[in-house]
């Protein structure tokens, strides 16, 4: 199980999330996992702020300069330096020992505060509970607890998901990122976001 | 302004309305707290209680999870978590003893409550210099905390800006004047107090033009996208009447127009009604427009 930590404290893991845009389809095939493994409730509902389908994982379609289409896929970044986590007035955000930015729902009082302090904009308020929604849901913590991976990396048909631990050199999101061109979004907003987007090898 | 991924939040986070007349409340009972230092009069404390209480109810109605407020401040306690890096939790602090101190003070100017013995020591205690500092500070404070509390929500550049707590002192202490005024108008205050808020009004209002108008062009001129998505919002967008006729117009130049003539022609009880009416109006209209125009970074690949 893992533990929320105290101010000062350093998680001993730093799970982190990879995706590769060089591999990615743009079939939604995870968009669609998360909410059916995390949500299944709002299978049918629109998230209102975003018309979209609710989900952890938010999906911007753009154009590029020269006329491309485009996707980006949003989610929580699991920020080093996390702003919602630093607004929090009652602190139901925190940080756990591996590295994941999570909500306690005993200690959520609905004030919207980490929506607004988001630069990613993931989070979202599930209609019922009002509870501010983001990655990773609480059946996607079951499957990691258990050895798992979430279920967006579960789901992807072209291998563009990754989920693993920085601070093990082994592990295949550290191989990733020493082969593969990376970047992180945003990176002027001093998050330290460990959301990486792999641009190509 | 278009982007592919453009976002308001309002239409997510919520922070609207409601909102926008909490802060106002704030406001009014923030300088309000200040201007009683100088002032002393009972219906000013009313109006600052009042303001308080009713900004709290509205605030704390806006929670999503209102009615889960108790267990969190439980959690809270028992679990030793207090999270002072958030604006929020410190401006719930301050709200608090605010509100506790201008009951007190509330206390002592009601005639009905001075045949309590044991109330007494209200009386002696808000005629006491220094805890009228100390109320003012806390007044001041929470206006500051108020502007703070969206500067701090990073997800919105508009909003990250130092000019945002100055703007709300300063739009504060205007509305504290327009009351002040209005207590002149009912003859709860003196003339020559009356006078000296015009004069005081005019410099305020001055300087109320020219931080709207900074923070309008810095966001536009200089800001990143996001910021230029809010302040094009305001400026030329869905919310530029509320800028230019609320906040602008009626709350900056109707005022201005009316203190000029009050000090250079004559004092009028009505021209100070419409002024008073007029600044609470820009005053309210300048928080709703920038928390209506608060926009997410836009993100692309």
């Amino acid at each position: 199980m893992s533990t929320r930590l105290r101010k000062g404290e350093q998680p001993t893991k730093r799970m982190a999330h990879v995706w590769d845009a060089s591999k990615c389809i743009a079939c939604g095939a995870c968009v669609m996992a998360c909410t059916s493994t995390n949500n299944p409730d709002m299978m049918t509902r629109e998230e209102v702020g975003w018309h979209s389908i609710a989900s952890n994982i938010r999906r911007i379609d753009s154009v590029s300069a020269q006329g491309r289409p485009e996707v980006l896929l949003m989610q929580c970044q699991h920020c080093e330096n996390a702003p919602c986590l630093n607004t929090c007035p009652f602190g139901a955000t925190y940080m756990d020992d591996n590295g994941m930015i999570r909500l306690d729902p005993r200690m959520c009082a609905g004030c919207s505060y980490c929506v607004t302090s988001c630069p990613y904009n993931v989070r979202w308020f599930h209609p019922d509970s009002k509870l501010p929604k983001k990655c990773m849901g609480d059946t996607c913590l079951e499957f990691v607890e258990k050895g798992l991976q979430p279920a967006c990396v579960q789901a992807c048909p072209a291998g563009a998901r990754d989920y693993g631990d920085l601070n093990d050199p082994n592990s295949s999101v550290s191989i990733t990122l020493r082969t593969k061109r990376s970047r992180r979004l945003l990176e002027n907003a001093g998050t330290e976001p460990k959301y990486f987007v792999v641009e190509g090898s | 302004m278009e982007a592919a991924d453009l976002n308001f939040q309002v239409h997510i986070a919520h922070w609207g309305w409601r909102i926008a007349w909490f802060l106002w409340f704030v406001g009014i009972a923030g300088m309000g707290s200040v201007a009683y230092y100088f002032v002393r009069k009972a219906a000013l404390a009313y109006v600052i209680f009042g303001s308080l209480a009713v900004g709290l109810v509205l605030v704390v109605s806006h929670l999503g999870r209102w009615w889960n407020l108790p267990r969190t401040l439980w959690t809270m306690v028992t679990s030793g978590i207090f999270n002072y890096t958030s604006w929020m939790i410190v401006g719930i602090v301050l709200l608090s003893v605010h509100l506790v101190l201008s009951a007190v003070l509330v206390a002592s100017h009601v005639p009905w409550l001075e045949r309590f013995e044991w109330l007494k020591w209200t009386g002696t205690l808000s005629r006491a210099n220094v805890f009228l500092a100390i109320y003012a500070f806390l007044g001041f404070m929470a206006t500051v905390y108020s502007g703070f509390l969206i500067t701090q929500a990073s997800g919105i550049p508009l909003w990250n800006t130092s000019l945002i707590p100055v703007l709300w002192v300063v739009s504060g202490s205007i509305a504290a004047i327009a009351v002040i005024e209005l207590m002149y108008v009912f003859g709860l205050v003196e003339s020559s107090v009356s006078t000296l808020a015009v004069r005081l009004g005019i410099g305020l209002d001055a300087i109320k033009l020219l931080a709207v108008l900074g923070f309008l062009h810095v966001a536009l001129a200089y800001g990143s996208a996001g910021a230029r998505i809010g302040a094009t919002a305001m400026a030329t967008g869905e919310y530029a009447l509320m800028t230019w006729g609320g906040v602008i117009v009626l709350g900056i130049l109707v005022p201005l127009a009316i203190g000029a003539y009050t000090v250079l022609v004559k004092k009028s009880k009505a021209l100070l009604v419409v002024s008073s009416v007029a600044a609470l109006a820009g005053v309210f209209f300048l928080r709703a427009v920038v928390l209506l125009s608060g926009a997410w970074e836009p993100l692309v690949l």
